[in-house]
């Protein structure tokens, strides 16, 4: 329920303080705060419903908070708009993947690096934007390297597998250059194998870009294995947070899921 | 050569016109933003040209410039239309599909009621005498500037759409959220998709005053909101040369068909329902259907050395 307390090893990035988001009668997030360290692992999980994804929504500018405030850096992030959320340096990815289903694999990634690329209309009707264009497509085809779909850069994003279609949102969401990347369930729909490596391939990618991670996870073994720290959410409410294998021993934790299921 | 444009000279500048109408619709629509708005647009940039080149007021101004009073109507038609498709685009693009569709037939509308009643704009007669631009001496003439306007478009259209803004508009088209949710502020494109659409129509429609050497209400209807989109869905929404194939075909089959008289209406319609049954994507969709387009070219330099493929 209450904030942790920031270790004097690690330097704090985000500052949760008393975020709450109201449906009506019902409190999606209620009065949650927390602190994320530079780094980090941060895993976020819940029963279905507890907020979790509410709680992405509301960091992003995806939805206005009813109250409370989160700071990047410093700099307050509620009450921004996405694509200002997305500038400050925080992406995303979604639990029910939203990629331009329609556009390539190489052209989604094309389109996310456009808050760190500059050419207005004229430069682009005139042509002089070759460098800058170089550049994009140059990244474009780095990232989906990274995960391992520049075989098929040219191929409508809505046709991947469940599995490609969570790894090419994570490389959008790369191509913003975040320093804050939050995965929305990035496990889901992906099969034994691909989930088996997926634990190494967010540390790769957490190393590569240094980032700091926020990861929400149904998957036990994977969470157990990934995160640095957990915090739990039910009903709304932050219940507990910790590292891992304290977080499972919980006694609240486990009434949460068995009340829950 | 000269019989021939004789002969259609008229029809070929009509189909020129209803392209580049199309193409005033296009724009909005690359954003996914369905406006039928271009009517409205055409109207007030023909009455801008109209009332430059008839109103006693822009008499003195006639006689300094002589023929380069034309390109200041177009100038001029350009710029009024592009500040009305900001005051316009702002509030209504908080719309949504139909309702965005709905708020721009009542700019369409209300436009045309305004002009009925003014008299700068000739009333319900609307504006009579308009001189040739250029004093061209025949309509297949106009081929000269309605010509050039579709090739810079068509470039302009192009360039764009290979662009940053350009793909900016199609991420909105796909999925506003998302695009606002990587860093593609929704608002101001959709505004500047709107804009161009705006200019485009309004420019169309200064050259188009002294086409047809008068100008009046029933220039911007309705009908023609219609009409247009009809340009832009049968042809293809989804590329640029969907409304310029659609705009023509859908302007010249009718007058083609001229000597079957009433049938000829049958037929358009007819045309109508087939393609939107048989070809949902549009001709120049279906089209493009057919020829697989090749997988994009890696640029030619070696990748960064720490770019290796993934494992997972
Ligand atoms: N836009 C909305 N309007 C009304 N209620 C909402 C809205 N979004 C979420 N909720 C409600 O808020 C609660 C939290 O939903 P949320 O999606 O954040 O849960 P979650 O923890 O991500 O669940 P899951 O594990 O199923 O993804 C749910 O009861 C949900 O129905
Ligand atoms: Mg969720």
């Amino acid at each position: 329920m209450t904030a942790a307390v920031p270790q004097p090893t690690s330097r704090t990035v985000l500052e949760a303080r008393n975020m709450t988001r109201r449906f009506g009668g019902l409190i999606a997030v209620n009065d949650v705060s927390f602190d994320v360290r530079e780094g980090e692992i941060f895993g976020l999980i819940g029963p279905n419903g507890a907020g979790k994804t509410t709680l992405f929504n509301l960091m992003t500018g995806l939805t206005p908070p009813s109250s409370g405030t989160l700071m990047y850096e410093g700099r307050p992030v509620l009450g921004l708009a996405p694509h200002r959320v997305a500038a400050l340096g925080m992406s995303r990815t979604f639990q029910n993947i939203r990629l331009f289903k329609a556009l390539s694999a190489l052209e989604n990634v094309k389109i996310a690096q456009h808050t760190r690329t500059h050419a207005g209309l004229w430069r682009g009707i005139f042509g002089a934007n070759r460098a800058e264009e170089a550049q994009v497509e140059r990244r474009a085809w780095e990232l989906l390297d990274l995960v391992g779909l520049s075989d098929r850069a040219g191929e409508e994003a809505g046709n991947f597998s469940y599995g490609d279609q969570r790894r090419l949102e994570i490389a959008r969401a790369l191509a913003t250059e975040p320093r804050v990347l939050l995965l929305d369930e990035p496990a889901a729909g992906m099969n034994t194998s691909e989930k088996g490596s997926l634990t190494a391939f967010i540390r790769e990618v957490r190393d590569k870009f240094d980032l700091t991670v926020m990861v929400i996870e149904h998957h036990v073994p994977l969470v157990m294995n990934l995160c640095d720290r957990v915090a739990v959410l039910n009903f709304g409410q932050l219940i507990a947070m910790g590292d891992p294998a304290s977080v499972q021993r919980d006694p609240k934790v486990i009434e949460a899921y068995l009340g829950g299921e | 050569m000269s019989d021939f444009l004789q002969s259609y000279g008229f029809l070929i500048v009509t189909l020129i016109q209803a392209g580049l109408l199309g193409l005033s619709l296009y724009f909005p629509l690359m954003a996914g933003q369905l406006s039928l708005a271009s009517p409205g647009f055409y109207a007030l940039g023909g009455y801008v040209a109209a009332i430059m080149l008839t109103n006693p007021a822009f008499a003195g101004l006639r006689d300094t410039l002589g023929n380069g009073i034309f390109p200041l109507t177009w100038l001029a038609a350009g710029l009024l239309c592009a500040l009305a498709g900001v005051i316009v685009g702002v509030p209504a693009l908080r719309l949504r599909g139909i309702y965005l569709a709905l708020a721009t037939i009542a700019f369409v509308e209300i436009l045309r009621v305004v002009s009925l009643n003014l008299s700068i704009t000739g009333g319900a007669i609307g504006i009579f005498g308009i001189p040739q631009a250029f004093g061209f001496q025949d309509r297949w003439q106009y081929l000269l500037i309605f010509g050039p306007l579709l090739a810079l478009v068509l470039a302009f259209t192009y360039m764009l759409q290979k662009s940053r803004v350009g793909r900016a508009f199609r991420a909105i088209r796909e999925d506003e959220l998302a695009a606002d949710a990587m860093g593609v502020p929704p608002t101001q494109y959709k505004v500047l998709a709107f804009v161009i659409g705006a200019v485009i129509a309004g420019i169309v429609g200064s050259m188009s005053a002294p086409f047809l050497n008068t100008w009046n209400a029933k220039q911007g209807t309705f009908d023609a909101s219609i009409a247009i989109l009809a340009f832009v869905l049968i042809g293809g929404s989804r590329s640029m040369w969907g409304p310029v194939v659609g705009g023509a075909l859908l302007t010249a089959v009718p007058e083609l068909l001229r000597f079957l008289q009433d049938w000829r209406l049958v037929i358009n319609g007819l045309v109508l329902v087939i393609a939107s049954l048989y070809l949902p994507q549009g001709i120049v969709g279906a089209l493009a259907k057919l020829r697989k387009s090749p997988p994009p070219a890696r640029p030619p330099i070696a990748p960064a050395p720490d770019a290796k493929g993934g494992t997972l």
